[in-house]
């Protein structure tokens, strides 16, 4: 299964560094966004009192947005392609969404690789935990990789899946979404790493149900 | 051998295939005929278990029994019109992933003799998809079909797109695997009817 989910990935990852579509798409909404809140917003337009709330907040507004304009690709362009019907004959459910939810949190990653260092010098946005952090980022990541992976399998056979998506997407992770932005003015705050375990605990839980919840659902959205 | 018997698919109130029965095995070609929107696809969908029958029951079995519906998969080839390989990759790597994605190890040259018995020259193998004719894109999506040998070959159409040279090299691929594979034809050209030893003529 490993060497399928791996095949999976290696394919994805071929496909997007050839077309760039999702990585673009991704990349082009959370710079502009940043920029533009940058540019209204910049280093001290913000009392200081109020920086860790309003600034955790935006970057993880910024980070989810940008995020589901581009990770729904993943299943919608099999279907827009005709080559999910392919994959649906060639490869075990389990290795499908193994190799698609890996490809989201490598999308993921880049994504936050270059939008967090920016984030942090455009708003001038000091994080006294950075350990904090870099979990939070990587927990965030893979919890949010894996609902969205969820969401798009379900999704991509629909008419009109792209808003479908954010709709179905936006109140699933929402919880996940204040967990993280209370995660990080944590951390912004305080370099104790017991200062972000709470929201760290409840981030990688989520992401646990999740991916138990997808083991089982996955086979019947993928097929039926 | 593949078994199906009484099956049907209803879309809605709108019955596509009524009480179709028949067999898949090795040596026998069945070749599906009927008009436009007579559920020739859809027979073929239902036999390699992508969309579930309404009605009436399909078994696949091998030496140790019946499989389960959730394996039919490692024993089929499926080429249809609208199934498409990855256009980004080469028809190299297009197999290299399905043999890979069925847990398979096959050689470059052994992949790269298969598309050559399809007639696409070495020179094709290393190009995206992408950028070849609707006849090549066919002759890839035949490889992949045929790539992990399989004894069950589902063919939709296999000879839309191609050229007279190409129709013929279908037909012998068939002819050579006819003795080992369970194969289905789903067509109304009537150059793939005359392959078919046994017909199910669906009406509308």
């Amino acid at each position: 299964m490993l060497g399928e989910a791996l095949a999976v990935l290696a394919k994805e990852l071929r496909s997007e560094l050839r077309s760039r579509v999702a990585l673009n798409a991704i990349l082009l909404f959370a710079l502009t966004t940043l920029v533009a809140v940058a540019y209204q917003i910049g280093p001290y337009r913000i009392h200081e009192e109020d920086r860790p709330h309003l600034l955790a907040a935006l970057l993880w507004i910024i980070l989810f947005f940008a995020a589901t304009s581009g990770l729904a690709r993943v299943f919608v362009k099999e279907e827009d392609a005709h080559t999910a019907k392919t994959l649906r004959l060639a490869a075990r459910p389990g290795a499908v969404f193994a190799g698609k939810f890996a490809f989201n949190v490598v999308l993921l990653g880049t994504l936050e690789l270059v939008v967090v260092p920016l984030f942090c010098v455009l708003l001038g946005y000091r994080v006294a935990g950075l350990l904090g952090l870099v979990l939070l980022l990587a927990a965030g990541t893979v919890a949010l990789a894996a609902v969205a992976t969820m969401v798009a399998a379900i999704i991509s056979r629909a008419s009109g899946s792209g808003t479908l998506f954010a709709v179905l997407t936006v109140p699933l992770a929402l919880p996940l979404l204040v967990m993280l932005i209370q995660g990080t003015r944590a951390a912004a705050g305080s370099a104790e790493l017991a200062a972000v375990l709470p929201a760290l605990r409840g981030i990688v839980s989520l992401a646990g149900v999740t991916l138990v919840s997808s083991v089982f659902l996955f086979p019947v959205v993928w097929h039926d | 051998m593949v078994t199906f018997e009484d099956v049907g698919k209803r879309f809605g109130d709108r019955s596509v295939l009524a009480g179709v029965s028949g067999q898949l095995r090795p040596g026998v070609v069945l070749v599906v005929t009927g008009p436009n929107g007579a559920g020739k696809s859809t027979l073929l969908n239902i036999l390699s278990g992508l969309i579930r029958a309404s009605r009436g029951v399909v078994s696949y079995r091998d030496g140790r029994g019946e499989l389960p519906r959730e394996r039919w998969f490692s024993v089929l080839g499926v080429a249809a019109p609208d199934m498409a390989v990855y256009e980004e990759l080469s028809a190299m790597e297009n197999l290299r992933l399905f043999t890979r994605l069925r847990g398979l190890r096959r050689s470059d040259t052994s992949l790269a003799a298969l598309l050559q018995e399809l007639g696409l020259a070495p020179r094709e193998h290393h190009r995206p998809v992408a950028t070849y004719s609707s006849g090549q894109k066919q002759r890839v999506k035949l490889a992949q079909a045929l790539v992990h040998t399989p004894p069950v070959l589902l063919l939709d159409e296999p000879s839309s797109n191609l050229d007279a040279a190409g129709h013929e090299l279908v037909a012998s691929l068939l002819a050579q695997r006819r003795p080992t594979t369970a194969i289905a034809v789903a067509t109304n050209d009537p150059r793939e009817m005359a392959w078919g030893d046994e017909e199910i003529a669906l009406a509308r």
